[in-house]
């Protein structure tokens, strides 16, 4: 019986054949995997009516449709100076009583022309010795919490928003507050540096002296011009801007690291005009709600977008220790940046979906809207606005005469540089395709991934005000947006096709393959470790020995040519030292 | 005129800083009162949660009345290697029911704060008591504590201010317990590694140092994340023992053909090497039946799909 069955075996095999299994086998079914931690669109718990247009302290404050919109009383207070508005202003604000000061209208043109703007440094997302989560806390998007040094307005009293809460207050944030000055105006930014690292401030691009009147440095610049500043100590730089434009500022001290970490912001000097108070800061840049006389001029709304890119690597070392003489040797020198790539790229702070909350650009038909951009990434971008083809007025902050001025729909940006842009929204094919949510991104592939997921990074929109309702949440008409909500989405936990195609879900993930094994750790924080596969695949297995077979067999002939081999490769090093 | 004040204030404070000698220490002792116990003025002076004369449940009168004097500022950190910044003292007791007036002097010329945390809600704006001010400079608040043992963290809130070192307790009575992390008192809970961190690792560089574990409670903080499985995809077993059978078998296959094969017809080549596949197809249907015989038997020798 056995040997009549093994020689029946033995000639299918001969034959090259063997019978396959009675049963079929059957593919795993779909595993829908629930998205049960997504935020809503907006959870700001902002009053309603900090989105309207309003007067507070006699300082005019457009419209912000958006679900985060700013504070009108911080407005106030960066237009007048925490020293020109009411104690219950200031008290609506997180300021210090100093923060701003205005005064003195030496021309007497009816604004003030002597500004002293306090800047402190702060650390989000840093490490403590007391528990493992960071304080405060500042996300990018859902989950995401790479640690960030920014300057910000001095503030008073907590960090964070409250004794209970870990998450930084609105003050506190990424990226750098934009600074707005008026030509001309004599400008004293006193840095306090309240971070336990030396900092500085190198004015790019805005005029300002190498030397101020008392014989100290004014560059920012510690290898040439002035002693950075220590821990604990302060520095004043004064300036008094010549030429107006868009320009730039950051820290100077090892600027590879600490530019990146966060230590930059857009500063804009303002065209001189009579009565023309600017709104000093704009914190979380984004829309400006007080705009200048000269850009009311000739338009009806102003944004600032500034780029940033984030090395999630660098990001996560303060977080990895306590001492700053370890933090120090980690980022000063064993960080190196000539190996490092970007993982996170983001706008005004924050990264999509978190972009639409706050950095939508909001138009309507037939108007002109001004755009300031900074690129702050450590690449060169090309910001891409679709829909619209907007017109290059400056760059780096100097005019461009109006014939020479370039139209088109992607705009280079090499690290550090800004151009202004005139969107037009006059709905003619070329200017703008009419009204509808229009993205804005770079385009530059990465830039629109956190970490690699898609779709993410700096995308944010131009949203036609049709198409937002009153708390300034999008009406899209394409996907469920939940899941960009969700932290587990920007775990690699979520499919991302699982719901679209049928409700059997043919591009969701097939049950027990070991999916959310195969993402990313559930670290969160942005310290996700790629864990290697659980189900150790055997196509895996075949292919790396089939591999090693041909790589073997690859160095016995190598090894049996071996004299051949030499002789070539001597022949090409002497061709080498030829040339 | 109110420029000149601030420029000569800033020019004083300029020359002091450079001097850093003997700091002229600005007495902020002309607050504005904005009810609540808060008090405040234009140079960034402040105190919060002030109460001179309420007195808390269980106090029938003030027990004593205490002053103390806390210095804050960089150079307090010189005694605690590791951090930045200090104060000149990390620890106080008083009596329960004690009336306390905290003079507050920080000799940076940037902000700090003396706050403290944890005191009745009803009594005490959300039950803090707080100083700050900018230095160099002195500020001075008063608060009545409550009856209950109790003990009360004490920091500078200004971000990484703490955690770099400007913490403390005010034990009221016995207290209860302690924090973690004090300079000079208690351990931190989560220990800096000082390994030294020889080589530099550009794609893993806190390799040396444990990475802080997931910031958000929601994604299970505190359960250690897998570690990553030795070596890369690149080099995997199989890989090598693909490497190792390449290496080996190619002479012995070579030695094969100058044995058996070479200089003989196609014909005798092409039968030769069918009668090894035929021997090798045989061995492994050998192995096959046996193998489905065995689990004909009733014996279970494979795990089943669903277990």
């Amino acid at each position: 019986m056995q040997s009549k069955s093994l020689a029946l075996i033995c000639v299918c095999a001969s034959l090259g054949f063997l019978t396959p299994a009675i049963a079929v086998t059957t593919n795993p079914a779909t595993e829908k995997v629930a998205v049960d931690d997504a935020e809503p669109f907006c959870n700001s718990g902002v009053p309603p009516e900090w989105r309207d247009a309003q007067v507070v302290e006699d300082v005019k404050i457009d419209e912000s449709r958006v679900c985060n919109p700013d504070n009108p009383a911080d407005i106030a207070a960066f237009v007048r100076g925490t020293n020109n508005i009411s104690m219950q202003t200031l008290m609506d604000t997180n300021l210090a009583a100093d923060a701003l000061t205005l005064s003195n209208d030496m021309d007497g043109d009816g604004d003030p022309d002597h500004v002293i703007i306090k800047l402190e440094i702060m650390e989000l997302n840093g490490h403590s010795p007391d528990f493992p989560g960071v304080v405060p806390t500042f996300d990018i998007a859902p989950g995401i919490q790479p640690s960030f040094w920014v300057y910000t307005p001095k503030t008073r009293d907590m960090s964070t928003k409250s004794f209970a809460s870990a998450e930084a207050n609105p003050m506190l944030r990424l990226p750098a507050p934009v600074i707005r000055v008026e030509q001309g105006d004599v400008v004293w930014i006193v840095l306090e540096n309240t971070h336990y690292f030396p900092h500085s401030i190198h004015l790019h691009g805005v005029d300002h002296p190498y030397m101020d009147h008392s014989g100290e440095g004014n560059d920012g610049v510690g290898q040439t011009s002035q002693m950075d500043v220590m821990p604990g100590q302060s520095k004043t730089y004064v300036i008094k801007p010549r030429q107006a434009g868009t320009m730039y500022y950051h820290c100077h001290v090892q600027p590879h690291t600490h530019i990146p970490m966060g230590l930059a912001g857009i500063f804009i000097v303002e065209e001189n005009r009579p009565n023309n108070w600017v709104q000093t800061f704009n914190v979380g840049a984004g829309q400006v709600r007080h705009p200048s006389a000269a850009v009311k001029e000739r338009y009806v709304g102003e944004y600032d977008l500034h780029f940033q890119s984030i090395d999630k690597e660098l990001h996560r070392m303060p977080q990895a220790a306590n001492d700053p003489r370890l933090i120090a040797r980690a980022m000063n020198q064993e960080y190196d940046i000539t190996d490092a790539t970007d993982d996170y790229f983001v706008l005004n702070g924050r990264a999509f979906p978190y972009t639409l909350r706050e950095s939508l650009v909001v138009v309507q038909p037939n108007e002109k809207v001004k755009l300031r951009v900074l690129n702050g990434h450590t690449d060169p971008m090309a910001l891409h606005i679709h829909g619209h083809k907007a017109t290059e007025t400056h760059y780096d902050g100097v005019d461009v005469a109006p014939a020479a001025r370039i139209t088109r729909d992607v705009y280079s940006l090499a690290p550090a540089q800004r151009i202004d842009l005139e969107l037009n929204t006059t709905d003619d094919g070329l200017h703008s395709f009419g009204s509808g949510l229009w993205m804005y991104h770079d385009h530059t592939e990465r830039a629109f991934t956190t970490d690699g997921m898609g779709e993410g990074g700096s995308i944010s929109l131009v949203a036609y005000r049709d198409y937002l309702d009153d708390k300034g949440t999008p009406k899209t008409h394409g996907m469920d947006l939940s899941p960009y909500f969700s932290k587990k989405f920007w775990q690699r936990k979520i499919p991302v096709w699982q719901n679209l195609a049928d409700e059997w879900g043919s591009l969701g993930v097939p049950a027990g393959s070991g999916y959310a094994a195969a993402s990313r750790a559930a670290a969160g924080a942005g310290s996700a470790a790629p864990v290697k596969a659980g189900d150790g695949g055997t196509g895996g297995t075949l292919e790396g020995l089939l591999a090693g077979v041909l790589l073997g067999i690859l160095a016995y002939v190598g090894f049996l040519n071996r004299a051949f081999l030499q002789a070539q490769l001597g022949r090409l090093i002497n061709r080498q030292h030829g040339n | 005129m109110k420029i000149l004040t601030v420029f000569l204030f800033s020019l004083g404070l300029g020359s002091a800083v450079s001097a850093a000698e003997q700091p002229v220490i600005v007495d902020h002792n002309r607050m504005m009162d904005h009810g609540d116990g808060h008090l405040m003025d234009m140079d960034g002076g402040m105190v919060m949660g002030q109460n001179k004369d309420k007195l808390p449940a269980g106090c029938d009168r003030v027990s004593e009345d205490v002053q103390v004097t806390v210095h804050a500022g960089r150079k307090f950190s010189k005694d605690f290697p590791g951090t930045m910044f200090g104060f000149d003292k990390h620890e106080w007791r008083v009596k329960p029911c004690t009336r306390l007036t905290v003079n507050f002097i920080n000799e940076d010329p940037i902000r700090h704060q003396w706050m403290m945390h944890g005191l009745p809600k009803f009594m005490y704006d959300k039950g803090m008591f707080h100083l700050e001010v900018t230095g160099p400079a002195k500020v001075s608040g008063t608060l009545i504590l409550p009856s209950e043992d109790r003990t009360y963290l004490v920091h500078c809130d200004i971000a990484q201010h703490m955690e770099k070192g400007m913490k403390g307790q005010l034990i009221v009575g016995k207290g209860s317990g302690t924090f973690p992390s004090i300079p000079g008192i208690t351990d931190p809970a989560i220990f800096d590694n000082y390994a030294p961190s020889a080589t530099v690792q550009p794609e893993k560089p806190n390799a040396a140092v444990p990475a802080p574990q997931a910031a958000s409670s929601a994604t299970g903080a505190g359960t250690a994340a897998a570690p990553p499985a030795a070596g890369g995809t690149v080099l995997s077993g199989s890989l090598v023992l693909g490497f190792v059978a390449g290496v080996f078998g190619a002479p012995a296959a070579v030695a094969y053909y100058n044995r058996r094969l070479k200089g003989r017809s196609f014909p005798e080549v092409l039968a030769n090497l069918t009668s090894l596949i035929k021997a090798a197809a045989c061995r492994l249907a050998d192995w096959l039946s046996r193998l489905y015989q065995r689990i004909r038997s009733g014996k279970r020798y494979l795990p089943k799909g669903d277990e």
